[in-house]
């Protein structure tokens, strides 16, 4: 199979992975089983691994993944989510990590699209327009 | 000669007994001087066939070769005009020459001497753009130097303070200021 064909076997898999526009896990293991059966090996692999990454990218796009100094309520982390699901138009939501190198603040990532309100941005754009 | 001498001789002893005219008495007046009328037309003859001899044999050899030497000194005198004008052109022609060059060589001096004072003229110009560019360049390099330290000054500057800044923060900083801070982006984040 040439990369292409892998890309659009990989894509038109993940969009048989979607419910309701969300991965499944059940659709996924299904999947994965009936690949299992009709594939050989070698040609598994890279299409396995292609898949991978677009469900990935997938569960990416459907979660805020939320960097935080400091506490940051439930409420905080559930309006940053919703703010970003009215944002793009889809359900996104919040995964919060805990990270006081950002000394104040938080940063969102939302599939390739990051979102910084940290004080440790601040002070690095400081630093860049003082020198 | 001496068989004509005794025919002559005879003749006048045979026309003795005849009579005489005013020529035989000339002549009787000139043989009592002791010339003959013989003896003056043997003379006569012979003097004739002498200067006929002498003038065919030698005088009109003589003469030739004469006219051949004036001729040969005419023409070596014609030569001689000929080589004395050719040499006058020659020399006027050589004078002119070396007028020629000498006028030339002149020309060919001043123009080197326009010609190196041109060169020094233009690798003077030449240095002096040289240096100018030289000093134009090393002007360009202190600047650039003195603009790259600053900026690394200022840079080092720039970060000592962030990095104490941050520092400051980070001690200062507790739970309750950063949940303040965060609810504070929040709303931002609303806006």
């Amino acid at each position: 199979m040439s990369a292409a064909s892998v890309r659009a076997e990989a894509k038109r898999l993940l969009a048989m992975s979607l419910e309701g526009g969300v991965v499944s896990a059940d659709l996924v293991g299904a999947v994965l089983a009936a690949l299992t059966k009709s594939r050989a090996a070698h040609q598994l692999r890279p299409l396995l691994r292609a898949y991978l990454a677009n469900i990935r990218r997938e569960l990416a796009r459907g979660e805020a993944r939320i960097e935080h100094a400091g506490p940051l309520a439930t409420a905080e982390a559930d309006a940053i989510a919703a703010h970003f699901s009215k944002l793009l138009g889809r359900t996104v939501r919040p995964v919060a990590r805990r990270n006081d190198a950002l000394l104040a603040g938080f940063r969102v990532r939302v599939g390739d699209d990051v979102t910084d309100l940290t004080a440790s941005l601040r002070l690095a754009n400081l630093a860049k327009s003082l020198s | 000669m001496t068989f004509l001498s005794a025919f002559l001789a005879a003749d006048a002893a045979k026309s003795a007994g005849e009579a005489t005219s005013p020529v035989d008495t000339i002549i009787n007046l000139f043989g009592s001087f002791g010339v003959d009328k013989p003896h003056l037309i043997v003379q006569i003859v012979n003097f004739t066939f002498l200067a006929l001899v002498l003038y065919f044999f030698a005088i009109k050899p003589a003469l030739g070769q004469l006219e051949e030497r004036i001729r040969q000194a005419e023409q070596l005198q014609k030569d001689r005009a000929a080589a004395e004008a050719q040499l006058a052109s020659a020399q006027k022609t050589a004078e002119a020459k070396l007028a020629a060059a000498s006028e030339e060589a002149t020309k060919i001096l001043v123009e080197a001497r326009n010609s190196a004072k041109a060169t020094i003229e233009a690798s003077r110009a030449e240095a002096q753009a040289a240096q100018t560019e030289v000093i134009a360049k090393a002007t360009a390099a202190i600047e650039a130097d003195r603009v790259k330290m600053m900026n690394e000054v200022r840079g080092e500057v720039s970060r000592l303070v962030v990095e104490t800044a941050a520092k400051v923060l980070e001690q200062n900083l507790d739970d309750s200021l950063r949940g303040r801070l965060n609810e504070a982006a929040v709303k931002q984040l609303a806006r």
